[in-house]
Order: C-alpha cells, then sequence, then structure tokens
C-alpha cells in the first residue's frame, strides 16, 4: 500500500532532502558559450559541479576559466573571481562577461578556502585559483559546500594532479600557439575534457581562445 | 555659450502605443554617436552636438549639418524628416533645427527676436507678456533686467536671460523622464533572457550576492572585495580598473568606453593585468639592453626576456612597437608597447616608458 513501510521516524537528514526543492533538469543547467558546449555532458554547466581547468602559463587557462563566466553572467547569475592577482577585466569584457555581475576577491591572504566558502553562498559559479598546496581535506570540504549550494565551483590549477580530489569535469589545455601577423591576432587552444561524469572517450574541441576581438569561437 | 548643433526628427518625439519611437530614436542616437562622440539625447527626437569638433572635422557647420542630415534620415523610414540646425545655447539651437537654419557666431539674439514669446514654454509669463503687447521675444528681451526681476520673480529672469541669447538653458527644456524612458529602452534591448526568481523578480540573486560581499568585507577589511569598472584610454591598464565593493566610484559613470581612442592597443587584450609595476629586462643577442629610440623602432632585434637577472626564456617573435605620446598638453606621457611571443609559448604585453621594460599583460 505504501511506497515505503513508515516502521521508523525520518532522521533529520532525510526530511531536509525530502522537503529540498526539486527542479527540472533544466533549471540544473548553467549555460556556456556555444564553443564550449561540446566539452560538457550536458552542454552546460550542472549546478553543483567541480570543473578544472589545467594549463601551464601561456596556454590560456584564465581565459579558459573566465570564460565560463560569459554566458551566466549575461543570463543574470552572479560569479566570483577569487586568488586572480591582476585579473585581465577588459580581457573578461571582450570575453563576453558581463562585468556588474563578478565579484572579485584578487588577494584573499591565507585566506582562500574561507573566502571560496563564503562566496559558495552568494554566486552562482565561483572560479579560483588556489595556492601552490591545497590540502585534500580543504577540497573536499569546498566540493561537498558547492554540491549543497548548488554552485559551480571553477579551479585553475597547472597541472590536473594539483587538486587533490577527482572533479566532475577536467578541461585540459593540450596545446596551445598564436597567430601573429603584425600583431597577436588570436591563439588556437586544443582543449580535453576528461572526468567522472564524462562517459566513454575524452570530449576535445578546438577553439580559438581569444580570437581576433577577443572573444571565444570554434576552429573549423 | 557652446555652440550646439540640433537635430530634429519631427516623427520621433511622441511616443506612440507601439512604443516605436523611443526605440527608432535610439538608433538615430546610436548613427549620430558614431558620427561625433558627444551626441546627446535633449529629447525624444531631438539631440544636440557641440559643433567645434566635428565641424572642424568635417569641414565646416554647412557640411556638418548635411552629414547629418543624410545619415538620419534613412533611418526614419518614409513618413518622417530630420532638420537640423545650429546656433548657440542649446535653446537657440532647437529653434535653428526647427526652421533648418544655421545662425552665424554671436548673431543669436538677432535671431531669436522674432519668435514668439510662448517658445519660453512659461505659460503665465506668455500671458502675461501678451496682455502688454510683448509678443516676441525680442521685445521682452528689451526689458531691463533688473525690472523684470522686480516684476515677475527669478524664474523669469532666467527665461530673459535665454531670449536675449545670453543663456542657453531652460527648466524645461531637456525632457528627463524621456531620456529616462530611452535609456529603458535601450537597456530592455540588449540583455535577453535575464535569470528570474518565482514570481518574475530579478532582485534575489542581486540581494544574496551583495549579503556575501558584506560579509566578506567585514572579515578582510575593507578594499579586500572589489568590482570592475571599464573607463577610456588605450592601453589595457588605463581602461580598466577595480574599485572597491559599494564605492561611489563604481555608480558614477566613468570617461565613456565606448567613445572612440584612437591608437588604442586592438583586441584581444592580455588576461592578466599586473597592478604592481613590474620591471623586466629585454636583451638581443650581445645581452645587450633593446630600448626603443626616438623613432620608435627597437635599438636591435630582441632574443631574450629576463623576469629575473639570470632567469629568462628566449624570444620567438615579438609585435610592435607601438609609440604612444599622449597628454602633451599636460603631464606628457611617451611609450611604447610590444608584444613578445617567448619560445614556451608565453606570450606578454611589455611596455617602454622611462628607458626600460615593463611588464604590462599576460596573454594566459
Amino acid at each position: 500500500m505504501f511506497a515505503s513501510a513508515p516502521s521508523r521516524t525520518a532522521t533529520p537528514a532525510e526530511l531536509a532532502t525530502a522537503i529540498r526543492p526539486t527542479a527540472p533538469a533544466a533549471t540544473r543547467l548553467l549555460p556556456v558559450v556555444d564553443p564550449l558546449r561540446t566539452l560538457f555532458p550536458d552542454g552546460a554547466l550542472r549546478r553543483g559541479a567541480t570543473v578544472v581547468v589545467a594549463g601551464t602559463p601561456g596556454m590560456g587557462a584564465t581565459s579558459l576559466g573566465l570564460v565560463l563566466l560569459a554566458a551566466t553572467s549575461s543570463t543574470g547569475h552572479w560569479g566570483a573571481v577569487v586568488g586572480l592577482d591582476d585579473p585581465g577585466v577588459v580581457a573578461m569584457a571582450e570575453l563576453g562577461v558581463d562585468l556588474r555581475r563578478v565579484v572579485f576577491v584578487p588577494r584573499p591572504r591565507g585566506m582562500w578556502a574561507a573566502v571560496v566558502a563564503e562566496l559558495l553562498e552568494g554566486v552562482d559559479v565561483v572560479v579560483v585559483r588556489p595556492p601552490a598546496r591545497v590540502a585534500h581535506t580543504a577540497a573536499r570540504r569546498l566540493l561537498a559546500r558547492a554540491r549543497d549550494r548548488a554552485v559551480v565551483l571553477v579551479v585553475l590549477v597547472e597541472h590536473r594532479d594539483d587538486w587533490p580530489t577527482p572533479p566532475d569535469v577536467t578541461l585540459e589545455l593540450t596545446d596551445a600557439a598564436w597567430h601573429a601577423t603584425g600583431r597577436l591576432v588570436a591563439r588556437r587552444v586544443d582543449v580535453r575534457a576528461t572526468g567522472r561524469r564524462v562517459v566513454g572517450r575524452p570530449r576535445r574541441a578546438s577553439l580559438w581562445l581569444p580570437e581576433v576581438q577577443g572573444a571565444v569561437t570554434a576552429v573549423g | 555659450m557652446v555652440r550646439l548643433v540640433v537635430a530634429w526628427c519631427p516623427s520621433l518625439s511622441r511616443e506612440g502605443p507601439q512604443g516605436e519611437e523611443p526605440r527608432r530614436f535610439a538608433d538615430v542616437l546610436d548613427a549620430a554617436t558614431e558620427l561625433a562622440p558627444f551626441a546627446r539625447p535633449v529629447r525624444l527626437g531631438v539631440l544636440a552636438i557641440p559643433s567645434k569638433g566635428p565641424s572642424r572635422f568635417f569641414g565646416g557647420e554647412a557640411a556638418f549639418v548635411e552629414l547629418l542630415e543624410r545619415t538620419i534620415a534613412p533611418l526614419l523610414g518614409e513618413a518622417g524628416h530630420v532638420r537640423a540646425g545650429v546656433a548657440d545655447g542649446l535653446f537657440a539651437a532647437v529653434l535653428a533645427a526647427r526652421a533648418s537654419v544655421l545662425v552665424p557666431a554671436g548673431a543669436t539674439p538677432e535671431f531669436l527676436a522674432p519668435w514668439s514669446i510662448a517658445t519660453l514654454r512659461a505659460p503665465d509669463l506668455a500671458a502675461t507678456c501678451e496682455r502688454l503687447g510683448l509678443r516676441t521675444l525680442g521685445r521682452f528681451a528689451r526689458l531691463e533686467e533688473a525690472r523684470v526681476l522686480e516684476r515677475f520673480g527669478l524664474d523669469a529672469v532666467r527665461c530673459h536671460r535665454v531670449a536675449r541669447g545670453v543663456d542657453g538653458e531652460l527648466p524645461g527644456l531637456r525632457d528627463h523622464a524621456a531620456l529616462r524612458r530611452l535609456d529603458e529602452v535601450r537597456r530592455r534591448d540588449r540583455p535577453r533572457d535575464v535569470q528570474r526568481g518565482f514570481f518574475g523578480e530579478h532582485a534575489g540573486a542581486d540581494a544574496r550576492a551583495a549579503a556575501a560581499a558584506q560579509r566578506l568585507e567585514r572579515q578582510l577589511g575593507v578594499g579586500a572585495v572589489s568590482v570592475a569598472r571599464l573607463g577610456g584610454g588605450r592601453a589595457p591598464d588605463d581602461r580598466a580598473a577595480l574599485v572597491p565593493w559599494g564605492s561611489a566610484d563604481v555608480e558614477r559613470p566613468g570617461r565613456d568606453h565606448v567613445a572612440p581612442w584612437p591608437g588604442r592597443l586592438p583586441a584581444p587584450s592580455p588576461s592578466s593585468v599586473p597592478s604592481r609595476t613590474l620591471s623586466v629586462a629585454l636583451l638581443d643577442v650581445h645581452g645587450a639592453r633593446v630600448t626603443v629610440g626616438a623613432s620608435g623602432l627597437l635599438s636591435a632585434q630582441p632574443v631574450r626576456l629576463e623576469f629575473e637577472p639570470g632567469r629568462g626564456r628566449g624570444v620567438a617573435a615579438h609585435c610592435g612597437p607601438w609609440p604612444m605620446a599622449e597628454r602633451w598638453w599636460g603631464v606628457s606621457r611617451r611609450r611604447a608597447h610590444l608584444q613578445v611571443l617567448c619560445d614556451d609559448g608565453l606570450a606578454v604585453l611589455l611596455r617602454a616608458e622611462r628607458s626600460r621594460w615593463w611588464l604590462t599583460g599576460i596573454y594566459d
């Protein structure tokens, strides 16, 4: 008669999951700009997911991380950028980020994990460049918090192993080359997406990041 | 008084039930801004441009007015037409546009004299003056200012100064409600689908973000949380600034960043712009420092870039330099920018200033 026999009283945790508002799948996704869609299993950022962006300096990890804010900020979602000492604000505008909905904490002074935890309460996407060594416990705590608050956490690192816990999606920059004619015109980058949620072969994309106007487009 | 070019599109001066007019006027305004960056709306269907710069650039006031009319006319459709005129001060310039005349410099009082007193948009004053037989601005202007003050009060003195051609601004001349409406139309046309709350409100996300920022500011101190502001300028470090969260600086519109800045460094811009000045060394084959000469050329081919003495990277390619001499009228600033592509793929933007190289941007 009952789907589950009411043999015992529910624990508070079970009650909390039961009364958590359910939302259709579409609202649990945050948009990404078109050229990056093929990299994500849902064609979008899943709320609560962690994305690690890995690339050595100069390959474009900063640009790739910041461009994840473009589609979200222009559709009214707030974003935060933590630990990027000197974000190129003009470049962000060229990438399509709506700067009115982005807060910056350039120098969290050793409290980066606390700052990220605080921002997970208030914005929809947090882009963070953690210091060189990240403790396993701190990373796990942030992951759990992001999942609980349904916020996308984007972590910028040099190498994918710098982030101690396995993320939902890892975007690795495998190749980057500048195209220059009289000035730096565009950079072609190859991105490989792997992760828990990516089933089968890794997804790949070749992008102009930035392209001649400073935005991102697919190659070809 | 500033000499103004005013363009008047009668078909757009009243908003119809479709709300088409403000949108179309916004297009007209954009087209005028393309010609002259300081074009500003006065009311629906009327825009004003300081005449000095554009008329010098386009070869005289008559040429500029003709060009303006030719630019705007195609945007108005069949039914609409545009009229433009030039005079000293906004009030006279609007009348000049209505009459399509170019009033020569200094002839504004003579131009104003035959117009009806009703053009001042002060009904009480107009009624009284009509009764006194002062039907035109010229007759009204001939009254003594002291007599006007004692008989009509301070508001009438303002009208009197306008009628004499001494002042150009009248209280009702700029229609602020219409301009707010215009801003609203432009803003509504730009973003497409903004996240809404359950009841269609969109303040929830903003309030949540503001609360988080305030909590952080309490923890870290004022200035730790910042927002970005774009302004005018040529180099990426001039164009953008991070200002503390909640500072009045954000509200104040900065220098117009859509205005043209000739010589601005083109996109793409570096994704990291050091806020501290960082001196670097650019060396040639013999290990000597590369400099930018007075002619704006490099003294030698750079082959090595050193962030610290002894630790450096090879230079694979370089683009530039692009010299910039600014503010010759004040604190002058001479600098040159150079893009350097290192052999490990790192691209940086360098600036030569005061005979040293500074790191201005990293393309990451």
